[in-house]
């Protein structure tokens, strides 16, 4: 970010935060003496929002206590001991889409407590997302979905474009399909000083990738009746393209241990060709004091797979209010202005993508107006995504166990240990144990 | 009533009772805090508990839990894996803490300024230790690549917590680094309180350096090396942290400890009752080494001609 960047974004801010206080629906110190106890994730890209509180305060003469500011991991865990103790003494909640179903009714329902004035200025996929049948258990603060960033410089060399249409038989572009990629990747891998690309390997996020590449294969986790049924031909199809680049060591050796540290200082290291990643590490890329490749960074749309669909797992940071609340009226106040035009404003700047509609327009205009013609791009192209490529993970309160029991068979056909066959039909034998043990086949 | 309430007073005013009534106190407030929730985590392992759906709780499903996890290879494969950890770890710290030990016993200047830096890794949080061993064993991006890459050593990208016994030794590193200290502080307190006449009159009967540790430093120090042991092999499930950040028990397995299994069992999926089972299994494991090595001490203390 430059000079002139720095100067337009701190007037920006200026000014937002100035204008924030009018925009605050509510009346002046409405909520006098209240106290709202609060639980929120905490971590580097999540606390600026929380900087924002103190107006809010002011504003409505309420207070409020941070109990708990940690990963979600660690705040999951806290949630369910409150849950099994029954000591749900705290009012709000962050919550994310995926992690929200196995919550049970531990939320209220939103719809009709925030107006629909309110609801309709936010992007419709996201509540969708956030809705657990038929209930509105949380208000989208932001949302993640994954697109292509490349090293540009590589698509316009001559040589490589000269010798990939040799070997390939097509032209050298920015890929459109997930086999394009594939090609890609191999060609421009020389271990151990460059790779093709990389993936995150374990957890949660190597079932959301998997996830996303058998539905952009046409398959899907479960059918109608709600069996496991991932260990498809589609299924083969989406883990074989896993497999198929870290055999061929397309990909770093480590992979099946990365998480998104990994590959996103992987890729700003220089040594990654194409990588698949969030919004949130735009900014880091595209920053010459933490990146080898600032400047010389493309972004397209997540490739489509052979049944023509984009990839586009998706979820959404958001924030809840327990049913155990007794002032919901003070706790949907403090969830509006976390969510508010101001707040997101203030988000959309870092790179974390807008729930809000009218947001993501803002931000552009704002990126343009200070030249940065590279956030402008990301946030064009993510808007397209979270429009046309998102989807979530199927909304049932066992999707975490399920995918715990998928994704260290993942990581066993990756490595050798299992054949693609094998793991996804152990992966479907545990998934259908899990499901008959809730009762739900 | 006048008569039961005369036996009654002049009973706990005895002096047999007397101590027993003084300690009474400790001994509700300790089954207060350990035994309730030892009997109470036991009954959740014959209950299908959800922390999620603590209605759960109350549904009694027998030996359900205990016949799944006899039957789960994966469960017993981290149960071995476990115990090869802690037999790898502990020896390791023993035999690393005994070498920094006898060489800070023979340092004369800035010996408090070595102990108090000797300690440094223990005041590390296990997370941050699994952070900064995670990425020096990165593979693309890893100090330690960089350097046998740099160095010629190798041109490979080698795969430290992919591979399974690398990630097995990379783990094991991690663990060492952060507890030697507290091997090294237990023997050098041992080597202190050591009395000097023994080894004086071996140095005048003329046995060698190594004839002297062997037969007067070492089983000096084993009670103290044995209660390190002891202690470790039960804290050293402080490791739990250091494996999750670095592998988290992957890949597909590899690296699994019962830690980090029950973690996941209990919080992640939610299946308290299941995963109290797999820890009251685990438990054997905690017995066997704690009594193998408080055996250990009586045997030690017997050699050197003290009390059992």
């Amino acid at each position: 970010m430059n000079i002139k960047q720095k100067l337009m974004c701190t007037i920006a801010t200026g000014l937002i935060a100035t204008l924030g206080m009018s925009q605050m629906t509510f009346a002046a110190g409405e909520f006098d003496g209240q106290t709202l106890r609060v639980k929120f994730i905490g971590g580097a890209q999540y606390e600026p929002l929380y900087a924002l509180i103190p107006a809010w305060e002011e504003a409505t003469g309420a207070k409020v206590e941070i109990l708990s500011r940690k990963n979600h991991f660690e705040l999951d865990r806290e949630i369910k001991q409150d849950i099994a103790s029954g000591l749900v003494d705290w009012c709000v909640g962050s919550n994310h889409t995926s992690f929200a179903p196995q919550y049970g009714d531990l939320y209220i329902d939103l719809n009709g407590l925030v107006s629909e004035d309110v609801l309709a200025d936010f992007v419709p996929n996201a509540l969708a997302s956030s809705t657990v049948n038929g209930r509105l258990v949380q208000l989208p603060r932001h949302s993640d979905v994954s697109n292509l960033y490349y090293i540009k410089s590589l698509f316009e060399d001559d040589d490589n474009k000269k010798d990939f249409k040799a070997e390939y038989g097509y032209d050298l572009l920015p890929p459109e399909t997930w086999v394009q990629v594939k090609d890609q990747a191999i060609f421009f891998a020389d271990p151990p000083n460059f790779y093709g690309t990389q993936f995150v390997g374990k957890d949660e996020a190597i079932t959301g990738r998997f996830y996303e590449m058998l539905r952009a294969e046409g398959g899907s986790i479960f059918d109608a009746e709600g069996r496991p049924v991932f260990n498809s031909a589609a299924g083969v199809r989406a883990l074989s393209w896993f497999v198929d680049l870290y055999e061929s060591k397309a990909v770093p050796a480590g992979v099946p241990n990365y998480l998104w540290d990994d590959t996103g200082l992987g890729f700003a290291s220089g040594t990654v060709a194409l990588n698949l990643d969030w919004a949130g590490w735009a900014s880091f890329f595209n920053d010459p004091a933490n990146s080898k490749i600032a400047g010389d960074i493309g972004i397209i749309r997540a490739p489509k797979g052979s049944a023509g669909i984009r990839t586009g797992w998706s979820g959404s940071h958001t924030f809840s209010i327990t049913k155990t609340c007794e002032t919901p009226e003070v706790a949907v106040s403090l969830i509006e202005f976390l969510t508010n035009y101001d707040a997101q404003m203030t988000e959309a700047r870092t790179g974390l993508l807008p729930t809000r509609s009218v947001v993501w327009d803002d931000v552009v205009t704002e990126f343009k107006a200070a030249d940065n013609a590279f956030m402008v791009d990301i946030f064009k192209t993510y808007k397209l995504s979270m429009a046309e490529d998102a989807f979530t993970v199927p909304l049932i309160p066992e999707w975490i166990e399920v995918s715990n029991a998928l994704w260290p068979n993942l990581q066993a056909a990756m490595i050798g240990d299992k054949t693609v066959q094998e793991a996804l039909d152990d992966a479907a034998d545990l998934a259908t144990e899990i499901l008959e043990d809730a009762g739900k086949l | 009533m006048t008569t039961i309430s005369l036996k009654f007073s002049s009973a706990i005013q005895s002096k047999k009772s007397m101590p027993y009534l003084l300690i009474l106190p400790a001994i509700i407030v300790i089954l207060g805090v350990v035994l309730v929730p030892l009997l109470f985590s036991f009954y959740t392992s014959f209950t299908p508990f959800k922390l999620t759906k603590p209605d759960s709780l109350f549904v009694f499903i027998g030996f359900k839990n205990y016949i799944r996890i006899f039957s789960d290879m994966a469960f017993w494969e981290a149960f071995g894996r476990t115990v090869l950890f802690l037999a790898v770890v502990i020896n390791l710290e023993f035999l690393l803490g005994l070498g920094i030990a006898l060489m800070i016993n023979k340092i004369t200047h800035g010996q408090r300024v070595l102990r108090t830096i000797m300690m440094f890794p223990m005041m590390f949080s296990p997370i941050l230790v699994g952070f900064q061993f995670k990425f020096i064993f990165n593979d693309n991006i890893g100090i330690l690549n960089n350097a046998l890459q740099s160095l010629g050593v190798t041109d490979q990208a080698i795969a430290w917590l992919v591979d399974r016994w690398l990630a097995f030794g990379a783990i094991s590193f991690a663990e060492i680094w952060m507890s030697t200290s507290i091997f090294a502080i237990l023997l050098l307190a041992g080597l202190f309180s050591m009395p000097q006449e023994p080894l004086e009159a071996a140095q005048v009967d003329g046995c060698n350096s190594w004839q002297i540790f062997k037969h007067i430093t070492l089983p000096f120090i084993m009670p103290f090396a044995f209660i390190a042991m002891t202690i470790r092999s039960l804290d050293v499930a402080r490791a739990y942290d250091i494996v999750d950040v670095m592998t988290g028990g992957g890949p597909a397995g590899r690296t699994e400890l019962l830690w980090t299994m029950i973690a996941r069992t209990g919080f992640d999926n939610a299946n308290m009752g299941r995963a109290n089972a797999m820890a009251y299994v685990s438990i054997i494991l905690s017995i066997l080494f704690t009594y193998y090595f408080f055996r250990k001490i009586i045997a030690a203390r017997k050699a050197m001609g003290g009390d059992a």
